[in-house]
């Protein structure tokens, strides 16, 4: 489980990529984003992936993005040989597959590479409610501490002789309540444990408070957009005006 | 009873938890493990019940390596009580909570019941038979999780920071609970920060800093080295502190720190 959180959740990291805005961060995903869903072609579509792979080696968190890719590449078979059964169309259900992979891989470098801090300062350039800003950063910033209560509580319960991989379908179920209800009830805990610190810090005090942090554009802020842009540029024109190349 | 032979183990963030740690705790005996935070003494109990697996070298229990055997397998030979009561508890009833791993390890129902109301009266529970755990205090949570342990009188018991969150009364009780399960013929492992609390009961002291076993050997012996004991980040207890600074001056009465001890109960007493 922490493996495959790994290829999700944000770790500090001194690259030239984290110490990007945010902003630029996001208009990034959301381009390549974009970008994979207007590629019509296996190679484009592989342009793209090679794009991300260049910036999540330059972001060195190569590593972290194959995990997601590994973990991606399993819906990806799914949907190939689904496509495969219904369009009978192998390259279409090629292209689907991989534009799977890009599109989990294009948000994933956003979140492994921007901290909550970082994901708060961009909300709130949005003007979302800081009510909802407040809930949505605090949600991912508990994710990883979530799965080490997880862990935790696996822990404790496989050492009071829980076997949670013995039985069929329904004891396997039944085996999961010890460890969800003392999850769900530490996080119950630790959210009203939350609230109270929050408040005893003067949390709602002012209707706009101050920021810690104020972002400026860099070069190489620009210079990723650029990058990002040219790549969804040469997608959307031949989205537009390009007839597919196709393989016989 | 347990033996760790040349133990490394890496987690998977890359930090290496422990890193070459051999030790033998035979049966019957009753071992601190102290030291700094991330010294690796968690990491090292949770190789005992098979939790995790060494990455390099092998540890035994009761003759059998943890890599040949399930945590359950394992589980039935060592309680551990981890150090967050509110990681396990899930139960209905306090005593459902008790009876849980009774069941699981297959125990007759006539058992259970009298594993259960032993456990709940030994750890002074009883009245709180019926209630949910969830709504007990931090210390009546440790308590309990202790008494789930010792219901189903494993061969060794494993206690991290057993401590945390007890008043002095109920410290005095664990104690008690402690030397009881030791003349009981139990091996007994504490994970402890409690200096103070491991002092009187004199246990084998074993010091971890960075993974690795860097001090070994009787409570005395160990709790008057201070220079270990700072580098593990562990405080000497205050009596040794007081037994030494008088060992210092000349015409001091004291040979021993446990002479000390002696004297300073016998001073404060009325």
């Amino acid at each position: 489980m922490m493996w495959l959180s790994g290829g999700f959740i944000f770790r500090r990291g001194d690259s030239f990529y984290h110490r990007l805005d945010p902003r630029a961060k996001l208009l990034n995903s959301v381009l390549m984003f974009t970008t994979t869903l207007l590629a019509r072609s296996i190679f484009e579509m592989v342009l793209v992936i090679l794009f991300m792979v260049g910036l999540s080696a330059a972001a060195t968190v190569l590593k972290r993005v194959a995990r997601t890719m590994a973990f991606t590449a399993l819906f990806s078979g799914f949907i190939f040989v689904v496509n495969v059964l219904f369009t009978r169309d192998l390259e279409t259900s090629v292209l689907y597959a991989i534009r799977f992979i890009a599109i989990v891989v294009s948000t994933s470098i956003f979140f492994i590479t921007t901290s909550p801090d970082e994901l708060e300062q961009v909300m709130k350039m949005f003007r979302l409610p800081r009510d909802v800003v407040f809930a949505f950063v605090t949600a991912v910033r508990f994710i990883p501490v979530m799965m080490l209560d997880t862990i935790q509580i696996m822990d404790a319960q496989k050492s009071r002789g829980l076997e949670l991989e013995k039985g069929n379908l329904i004891r396997r179920v039944r085996n999961m309540i010890p460890i969800l209800i003392p999850l769900v009830v530490n996080s119950v805990m630790r959210s009203g444990e939350l609230a109270e610190a929050m408040e005893a810090r003067a949390y709602g005090a002012v209707p706009r408070p101050t920021s810690l942090l104020v972002y400026r554009a860099t070069r190489a802020d620009v210079g990723v957009v650029c990058a990002a842009v040219a790549l969804f540029a040469i997608a959307a024109y031949s989205f537009y005006f390009v007839v597919p190349v196709r393989f016989p | 009873m347990i033996e760790f032979r040349d133990v490394s183990f890496v987690h998977q963030n890359g930090v290496r938890a422990l890193d070459g740690v051999s030790l033998r705790v035979d049966a019957g005996e009753f071992v601190a493990l102290v030291g700094e935070n991330g010294a690796g003494k968690t990491t090292l109990v949770k190789h005992v019940t098979g939790l995790l697996k060494p990455a390099s070298g092998s540890v035994l229990v009761d003759g059998v390596d943890t890599r040949a055997a399930s945590t359950a397998q394992l589980s039935r030979k060592v309680g551990v009580a981890f150090q967050n009561p509110d990681h396990q508890l899930f139960s209905e009833t306090v005593e459902e909570e008790m009876s849980f791993a009774l069941r699981n390890f297959g125990f007759p129902p006539e058992v259970v019941r009298e594993r259960v109301s032993w456990g709940l009266e030994l750890f002074g529970l009883g009245e709180y038979r019926r209630s949910s755990p969830l709504i007990l205090s931090g210390g009546e949570k440790k308590r309990l999780t202790l008494a789930c342990i010792l219901a189903w009188d494993p061969q060794v018991v494993m206690l991290d920071e057993p401590t945390v969150g007890q008043d002095a009364i109920q410290k005095e009780k664990l104690a008690g609970t402690i030397l009881m399960l030791k003349s009981a013929g139990k091996t007994v492992v504490v994970v402890s920060h409690d200096i103070e609390f491991l002092w009187p009961i004199q246990p084998r002291v074993v010091v971890m800093k960075g993974g690795r076993v860097v001090g070994d050997g009787p409570a005395t012996a160990i709790m008057q080295d201070r220079d270990l004991l700072a580098s593990a980040r562990v405080a000497q207890p205050q009596l040794v502190e007081f037994y030494q600074e008088l060992h210092r001056r000349p015409g001091t009465p004291f040979v021993h720190p446990l002479d000390a001890a002696r004297w300073a109960e016998e001073a404060m007493l009325p």
